[in-house]
């Protein structure tokens, strides 16, 4: 929607670059029960859905943007556009120059997709031999490889698990050498799809450090999709909003902040038990549990209600926070769910 | 309208709850039996069609084998009897044939999913029998369509069809053979109680139901290979064992091979194998779920 | 080229550090497609018994036919080995979005999607069809020549390009498609045509049945061809069969290749 703010920030040759992307599916009704799958004999129902609707975007060298979205928004029909799995209905897109649909070696040379919920090593053979493989196909000249591959297994501390066979690995190790995997060619553009999804918080600490550390020493342009803000915060300086194919929003992840929320967090600890008429004079509250108070404080307001609070009241503690980014995505993620989506063929969505 | 949304409330029959209950369970696996078959109707019928298809190689090589050689017939067999004997273990295997049911009892007693029926009050091989049934009822009812059209346009190779007895022996023993098939696939499928990968074993069983059932051949063409017992051949043995009565009895019966009181030997024999095998497979189930509950799944 | 060469390596190690880590499964396999072959040599043993020859006038009489059986093994085993065990795990990676990682890597997809994985156990067969070729050829009416001897191994490889394309455009359809079941059925099925000589398919019925069979689904050349090589003295009507093998292993590939690309482009990839 708001694209004017990002296309400003992105350096003068996008690595990225989308115009009116668009990806239509036409899908069969399998329509439940016995007289309708008769009835389905002789007359099948579809009808078209959108999974991305025209989107432009540009994305710089060196950033590092994370795609946000409910299920099914069309984040990952994005990436698979991006990365040249599917063609697109309409519009146009470049990465590094290409087209990526194209599917020209010497654009797949230089990017890669790391999808975490699917496993691209070989199951019963240890990790080494699956990389041996991409030295093959993304012809790595043997020094390099080494090199490479001893500086990433170290950054992540899976050295001694290179050789053991991969089906006996945890998801979380599994996941730290699908990434070696896909970074032994020296990407310049890195597709990451949920690559810490179902991963315990220290392995997810560990890809966050590895995956920063990978992208400022190599300036990779990273693209990520997830569902934890966890990931977005430790990050992504950028933020893409999809929600029904659409962008929503575009922009740094402190201007989503600023632009979704009208208050702030207020959490007070307080001396005695307050009676909730007195704390509501100061904001909305959430929560009143015993001396403890979490109060919505209008953005405006916190500079003249927090003085109040700290004469009148017997203040053991005060916090105030901004409204959790988990919340303000759901919400985001929830004002356009209404929106009728586009459903020709007469059915309903 | 759905099938899937018949309630299951055994209070509300109480006149004869287990009869009344047990048709509904039945009619709604029926039901989604059925529906499933629709759903995939183009896979359905292609796959049904593309089974007559070996068939017709196999013509076509009896035809050069009649061809070359002077007799009229191979062990009984006219050219024409060796098309309609063909055709005829087609419908014979259509009843006797359970794919995927020894793997998926091995399956379910591999992954644990056979504990549910330890703790429901459903028999197990009821279940499975009943299952059978609407699975086998629900694909004759689609598969008609391609068998009729191919008997119909065979028909020049048929004798004249035999008399009602004949064909009362017949249908008999098509039941027989479905049974009969049913109880060695499931007994096959309960040794996953005692061993843990049975599909090298339905393997060595298939093996020998493929040379011995009648599918590839005629049985009583082994009429002509000796034993070594004096007497008796290797035909003489086959026909006492399980195998033939899911392919070639049946297809025999019709042709009139088989007539008087071979017939009723033939017919004894097999209704004692069924015996025989619903028994081991109930008596397995039986020993198998007494071992599972003893070494815990 | 030798690029490839290496990947295929690689990937051939792979399968074979696989078998022998899972011996007991290795082993059963084998005997598992033995044990089927066997079964129908013994439906050829009996059927021997009753005639001389298969079908009056067409000289395939017991040598020449196991030639031509033992022919059939070793084209069939070829393909089983190195080109159906990748195919038919196409519809998994089509299912669980595995094709979508294949897509993006710098190599040729056609050669991923069909040679990934070798199944070793699969030459088993083309052993035993060496052993029934070489029990066979002595006992020839035609003794072999030099250049029929050149000329059956280039028919073999024919053979097996032909079923190469057929397993191409099996893939294109699960891409396609999404499943295929009922497709390898009809591959097996399909096949089973190439599995007896081409005289057999006579009469009103057979006449177009042979001509479907080999020139628009070019089946019948598959096995058929490098058996009359073998069997059969070289000369006139059998060079045109040899050219005709030749044209059709080229149109195969051609088409199937073309109809692989075209699938590729329609590619819907799985939800995630």
């Amino acid at each position: 929607m708001d694209n004017s703010a990002s296309r400003s920030k992105s350096e003068s040759t996008p690595v990225i670059e989308v115009e009116g992307l668009a990806k239509e599916y036409r899908v069969h009704d399998k329509p439940e029960g016995l007289a309708a799958s008769v009835r389905s004999l002789f007359h099948r129902t579809s009808r078209v859905v959108e999974a991305l609707r025209g989107v432009d975007l540009r994305v710089g060298r060196g950033e590092f943007v994370a795609l946000l979205g409910p299920n099914g928004a069309g984040k990952t029909t994005f990436l698979k556009l991006l990365s040249g799995i599917i063609t697109p209905s309409r519009g146009t897109a470049r990465v590094l120059g290409h087209v990526p649909w194209v599917r020209e070696n010497e654009f797949r040379r230089r990017f890669a997709l790391v999808m975490g919920q699917r496993n691209q090593l070989w199951w019963d053979l240890p990790a080494a031999e699956s990389f041996r493989l991409h030295r093959e196909i993304y012809r790595i000249e043997p020094s390099r490889f080494t090199r490479v591959r001893d500086e990433l297994v170290d950054l992540l501390g899976v050295r001694q698990l290179v050789l053991q066979p991969v089906r006996e690995l945890s998801l979380g190790e599994r996941m730290k050498l699908e990434l070696v995997a896909a970074l032994l060619h020296e990407p310049e553009v890195l597709f990451l799809d949920e690559p810490t999804i179902g991963l315990d918080v220290v392995a997810q600490h560990t890809i966050h450090a590895f995956l920063r550390h990978v992208q400022a020493e190599r300036r990779v342009t990273v693209m990520l999709t997830t569902h934890y803000m966890k990931d977005v915060a430790a990050l992504c300086e950028r933020v893409i909003v999809i929600t029904h194919g659409d962008i929503l929003y575009d922009g740094s992840l402190a201007d989503i902040v600023d632009r979704f929320t009208t208050h702030k967090i207020v959490t007070l600890d307080l001396d005695e038990v307050p009676s909730p008429a007195r704390v509501a004079r100061y904001g909305f509250p959430c929560e009143v549990r015993g001396p403890r108070v979490v109060l919505r404080v209008d953005r405006g307001r916190i500079a003249e209600v927090l003085p109040d609070i700290l004469r009148d009241e017997g203040v053991r503690d005060v916090s105030v926070e901004d409204v959790p980014l988990e919340e303000i995505v759901a919400e985001l993620f929830r004002s356009t769910r209404t929106r009728p989506v586009g459903a020709p063929a007469g059915a309903a969505p | 309208m759905s099938g899937r949304s018949v309630p299951l409330e055994p209070d509300r029959h109480v006149a004869s709850p287990r009869l009344l209950e047990g048709l509904r369970v039945w009619c709604t696996m029926l039901a989604i039996c059925l529906e499933e078959r629709l759903v995939y109707r183009g896979d359905f019928l292609l796959g049904t069609a593309m089974r007559f298809l070996p068939i017709v190689t196999q013509i076509f090589l009896w035809t050069a084998v009649f061809s070359a050689t002077s007799r009229a017939d191979i062990a009984g067999y006219t050219r024409d009897d060796v098309v309609a004997y063909y055709l005829l273990t087609m419908l014979t295997r259509a009843f006797s044939s359970m794919p995927g049911l020894a793997g998926g009892i091995a399956r379910s007693i591999r992954d644990g999913s056979i504990k549910k029926f330890l703790v429901q009050p459903v028999d197990f091989i009821g279940f499975l029998l009943a299952a059978r049934v609407a699975h086998k009822l629900v694909y004759y009812a689609v598969a008609i369509v391609p068998f009729a059209a191919v008997f119909l346009l065979c028909r020049g190779y048929f004798p004249p069809p035999p008399d009602a007895p004949t064909v009362l022996v017949f249908l008999a023993s098509l039941v027989l053979a479905f049974l009969l098939g049913f109880f060695m696939e499931a007994t096959l499928g309960m040794l996953g109680f005692w061993v843990l990968e049975v599909s090298s074993i339905v393997f060595g069983y298939m093996l020998v139901q493929y040379l011995l059932s009648g599918h590839m051949f005629p049985i009583d063409m082994l009429a002509g290979i000796p034993t070594g017992i004096p007497g008796v051949n290797v035909a003489d043995l086959v026909q006492w064992l399980p195998f033939g009565y899911t392919a070639y009895f049946p297809a025999a019966v019709w042709l009139g091979k088989i007539e008087g009181e071979e017939l009723f030997r033939a017919l004894a024999v097999e209704v004692g194998w069924v015996v025989v095998m619903a028994i081991a497979c109930r008596a397995a189930w039986h020993r198998g779920t007494r071992r599972y509950g003893a070494f815990g799944g | 080229m030798s690029r490839y060469l290496a990947i295929f390596r690689t990937f051939a190690r792979a399968c074979l550090v696989r078998d022998m880590t899972f011996r007991a499964n290795f082993l059963l396999e084998c005997l598992t497609s033995l044990g089927w072959m066997s079964m129908n040599l013994a439906f050829y043993l009996l059927v021997f018994t009753f005639t001389p020859e298969i079908g009056a006038g067409s000289g395939w009489t017991k040598a020449p036919f196991f030639a031509f059986v033992g022919t059939g093994l070793i084209v069939n085993s070829i393909v089983q080995a190195l080109f159906m065990p990748s195919a038919e795990e196409l519809t998994e990676m089509v299912r669980t979005g595995g094709l979508d990682a294949v897509l993006v890597q710098p190599l040729d997809a056609q050669f991923l999607v069909s040679m990934h994985r070798v199944d070793f156990s699969s030459f088993a067969n083309g052993l035993v069809g060496v052993g029934l070729v070489a029990w066979a050829v002595p006992r020839l009416e035609h003794a072999p020549g030099p250049i029929a001897w050149l000329v059956y191994p280039l028919t073999i490889l024919c053979g097996v390009a032909i079923l190469y394309g057929l397993v191409i455009m099996l893939a294109a359809a699960t891409i396609l498609m999404g499943r295929n079941q009922s497709l390898y059925d009809f591959w097996f099925y399909l096949t089973n045509f190439s599995r007896y000589p081409a005289e057999i398919y006579a009469g009103p019925w057979g006449g177009p049945l042979r001509a479907v069979c080999t020139f628009v689904i070019p089946i019948l050349l598959v096995v058929n061809v490098p058996a009359r090589v073998l069997a059969r003295p070289l000369a006139g009507e059998a060079w045109w069969a040899v050219v005709t093998a030749l044209l059709a292993a080229c149109a195969s590939l051609a088409v199937s290749r073309a109809v692989f690309q075209a699938a590729l482009a329609r590619y819907r990839s799985a939800s995630s």
